[in-house]
C-alpha cells in the first residue's frame, strides 16, 4: 500500500477509507439501478406507454446529465 | 482553536470560517480560504434557491469588520434562530425531517454544481417549524467523479440513529448525546435486529458499511489504485436511495408513558376550559416573547402561546408525546412551536470539546415565561426533589412562572403515593407558597374549577 491520498486538500472531514470504498461500490449499484429505470422509462415512452413518474423534460439527455428526481423505489 | 470568548464554541473544525459575537449580535466570518466556494454559492443561484425553499438560513452581508482580519474575506450576519436545539432532543420525526432536508439540499446543490462537504445533524436547526441548514459555509464545488465526503457522517448522524429508533428502541436516539459525531456504525450494526440485514439499503449503508470500516481501519489506501470513480448518476442514485431509506423508516408513537395522557387525566371539560383561561390570563399578564412549557405533553397548552406568535419550546420527557406534538404542529403549519424531548431531572448538559460545543439547557435560558402545569408533583413526589429546590431551578429559567400545585388529595398524587411511604411533610399549599415565595411574588393564585388544584401566576422578585 502507498501513500494515503484519499483526501483532497480542501476536505476537512475524513471520509474514512472503509466508508470511501463501500460508498463507491454501493453507489455503482444504485447508479446502475437509476440508469436502468431512466432508460426503461424512455423505452416505455417510445412505445407510447407514458409513465408520468418517469417523464423527463428533455428525453435526449443522457442519464449522466439528469438531475431530475427519479421515481422512488 | 482560539480561546477568544467572542468566538463560539460550536464552530471551529471547519477552516472555511466561524461564528463570533459582537455587541450582542451573531456574525459568521468567511475566511479567504473559502472565498471561491462562497462566491460560487451566491453566483450559482443556489443560495437564493435554498433560502426561498426554506432550506438554508438567510443572511445579510454585514459591513462589520472581520473578527480576524488576517483570515477574513467577508462577514455575514445570519438570521437569528430563537432557540438552538440538538439531535438528542429531537423526536424521531424531527430527526427524519432534518435528514431529508439535508438530502434535498445536497440534491439541489448537485444540480447547481456544488456539494455538501459535511452532513452534520448539528448544522440543522428547527426554524419557524421547519428544518433549516444554518451553516452557510457547508458547500463546495462538486468535482465530477468524486464521491461524497459526508457519506459516513450522514450514516452516523442520521441513518444509524433513525434505524435504531425505528427497529430496536426509540430511546436509543439518546446515544447521540454520548457520541457527538454520530453513532458508531459497528455499534449500530450490533444493536440492530437481524431482519434489517434483509433490506438492501440498511444492509449496505449500515451493516456492510460498518464491516468495511473495520476491514480498512488500519490500512492505507492509495487512491491511484482505486480505479473506480463515482459518476453523477451514481451520486444521484446514492442520494435518492438514502432519501427513500430514510423515508421508509417509521416509528409509531404509542405505548409510552404519556401518549394517552389527555384521555386519562382527571379534569372535567369545565376544568380544562378554566385551565386554558388561566393560561391565557398569564400570557396577557407576562406578555412574553419566548415561552418554555415544561412537561408540555402533546402541547395542548403550549399551543395557546405559539398561536399568539410567541416562540414556544414544549419540553416533555416522553418521545411519543413530543412526536405527536411535532406532527400536530407540522400539520397546523405552526411556525412558533418547537417540541423537544427533555428529562428535567437530567437536562441536556454542556457537551463536546472544552464542554463548549453544545450548550446545556441552562446555557440556553432565560425564556421570558415558563409554564409548569401538572409537573411539580412529579418532581417533588416522583423524584424526591424538595420544593425549595424546584422553586430555585424554575427561577433560573424565566422571570415569569405559571405553576400548578397538585395537592396530596388529588387522585394523581394518591396514585404516586400508593406504593411508597409518604415522607413529604412539607408538600402542602403553605409549604409550596413558602418555597416559591423565596424567589417569586405571587401575582394571583387561582383555584381550578372541579379540582383540588391551584394555579399560581408568579413574577420573580
Amino acid at each position: 500500500m502507498h501513500l494515503l491520498t484519499l483526501l483532497r486538500p480542501a476536505a476537512y472531514l475524513d471520509p474514512g477509507s472503509g466508508s470511501y470504498l463501500l460508498q463507491l461500490l454501493v453507489a455503482a449499484v444504485l447508479g446502475a439501478g437509476l440508469a436502468v429505470r431512466m432508460y426503461w422509462g424512455r423505452i416505455k415512452t417510445i412505445f407510447g406507454r407514458k409513465n408520468p413518474d418517469e417523464l423527463t423534460e428533455n428525453p435526449t439527455d443522457k442519464p449522466d446529465e439528469l438531475t431530475d428526481k427519479p421515481d422512488e423505489q | 482553536m482560539s480561546s477568544d470568548p467572542a468566538r463560539l464554541g460550536a464552530s471551529f473544525r471547519d477552516p472555511s470560517g466561524y461564528l463570533f459575537q459582537r455587541d450582542g449580535r451573531l456574525y459568521r466570518q468567511v475566511n479567504r480560504a473559502y472565498q471561491a466556494d462562497f462566491d460560487r454559492l451566491l453566483t450559482s443561484g443556489l443560495y437564493d434557491e435554498l433560502v426561498n425553499a426554506g432550506l438554508l438560513i438567510r443572511h445579510t452581508e454585514s459591513g462589520a469588520a472581520p473578527h480576524d482580519p488576517s483570515l477574513g474575506y467577508r462577514v455575514i450576519e445570519p438570521e437569528p434562530v430563537p432557540f438552538i436545539s440538538y439531535p438528542y432532543e429531537w423526536s424521531f420525526g424531527q430527526l427524519q425531517a432534518a435528514a431529508l432536508a439535508t438530502l434535498e439540499i445536497q440534491k439541489r446543490a448537485l444540480a447547481k454544481g456544488m456539494s455538501l462537504k459535511d452532513s452534520s445533524a448539528y448544522n440543522i436547526q428547527f426554524h419557524r417549524g421547519r428544518p433549516v441548514l444554518i451553516d452557510t459555509l457547508s458547500f463546495e464545488a462538486y468535482r465530477e467523479g468524486e464521491p461524497w465526503d459526508a457519506y459516513r457522517q450522514f450514516c452516523q448522524h442520521f441513518l444509524a440513529p433513525l434505524a435504531l429508533m425505528a427497529h430496536t428502541d426509540i430511546r436509543l436516539g439518546q446515544l447521540l448525546r454520548v457520541y457527538i459525531d454520530g453513532i458508531p456504525l459497528d455499534l449500530a450494526s450490533r444493536l440492530l435486529p437481524r431482519k434489517t440485514r434483509l433490506s438492501f439499503s440498511l444492509l449496505s449503508h449500515l451493516h456492510l458499511h460498518a464491516a468495511s470500516q473495520k476491514r480498512y481501519a488500519d490500512k492505507i489506501v492509495d487512491r491511484k489504485q482505486v480505479r473506480r470513480r463515482m459518476s453523477r448518476t451514481s451520486f444521484l442514485g446514492l442520494i435518492d436511495n438514502l432519501a427513500s431509506t430514510t423515508r421508509n423508516l417509521t416509528w409509531k408513537p404509542a405505548g409510552t408513558e404519556w401518549g394517552s395522557y389527555y384521555t386519562v387525566h382527571n379534569y372535567t371539560q369545565a376544568g380544562l376550559a378554566h385551565k386554558q383561561q388561566v393560561v391565557d390570563r398569564f400570557l396577557d399578564l407576562s406578555t412574553p416573547q419566548t415561552v418554555w412549557d415544561l412537561g408540555a405533553n402533546t402541547g395542548l397548552f403550549s399551543q395557546q402561546a405559539s398561536r399568539r406568535g410567541i416562540a414556544t419550546v414544549a419540553f416533555d420527557i416522553d418521545p411519543a408525546a413530543v412526536e405527536l406534538n411535532y406532527r400536530d404542529s407540522t400539520s397546523r403549519a405552526d411556525a412558533h412551536m418547537l417540541p423537544l424531548v427533555s428529562d428535567l431531572t437530567n437536562p441536556s448538559p454542556a457537551l463536546g470539546w472544552s464542554n463548549r460545543e453544545r450548550m446545556s439547557l441552562l446555557d440556553r435560558a432565560p425564556a421570558d415565561a415558563v409554564l409548569a402545569l401538572a409537573l411539580v408533583h412529579h418532581l417533588a413526589i416522583g423524584n424526591n426533589l424538595p420544593l425549595p429546590e424546584v422553586a430555585r431551578f424554575f427561577s433560573q429559567l424565566a422571570p415569569w412562572l405559571l405553576v400548578e400545585f397538585v395537592p396530596k388529595r388529588d387522585s394523581q398524587v394518591q396514585r404516586m403515593l400508593a406504593t411508597r411511604v409518604d415522607i413529604f411533610d412539607r408538600y402542602d399549599r403553605p409549604g409550596f407558597e413558602l418555597a416559591f415565595g423565596q424567589h417569586y411574588r405571587i401575582e394571583e393564585a387561582i383555584d381550578l374549577q372541579d379540582s383540588e388544584r391551584t394555579l399560581y401566576l408568579l413574577q420573580r422578585s
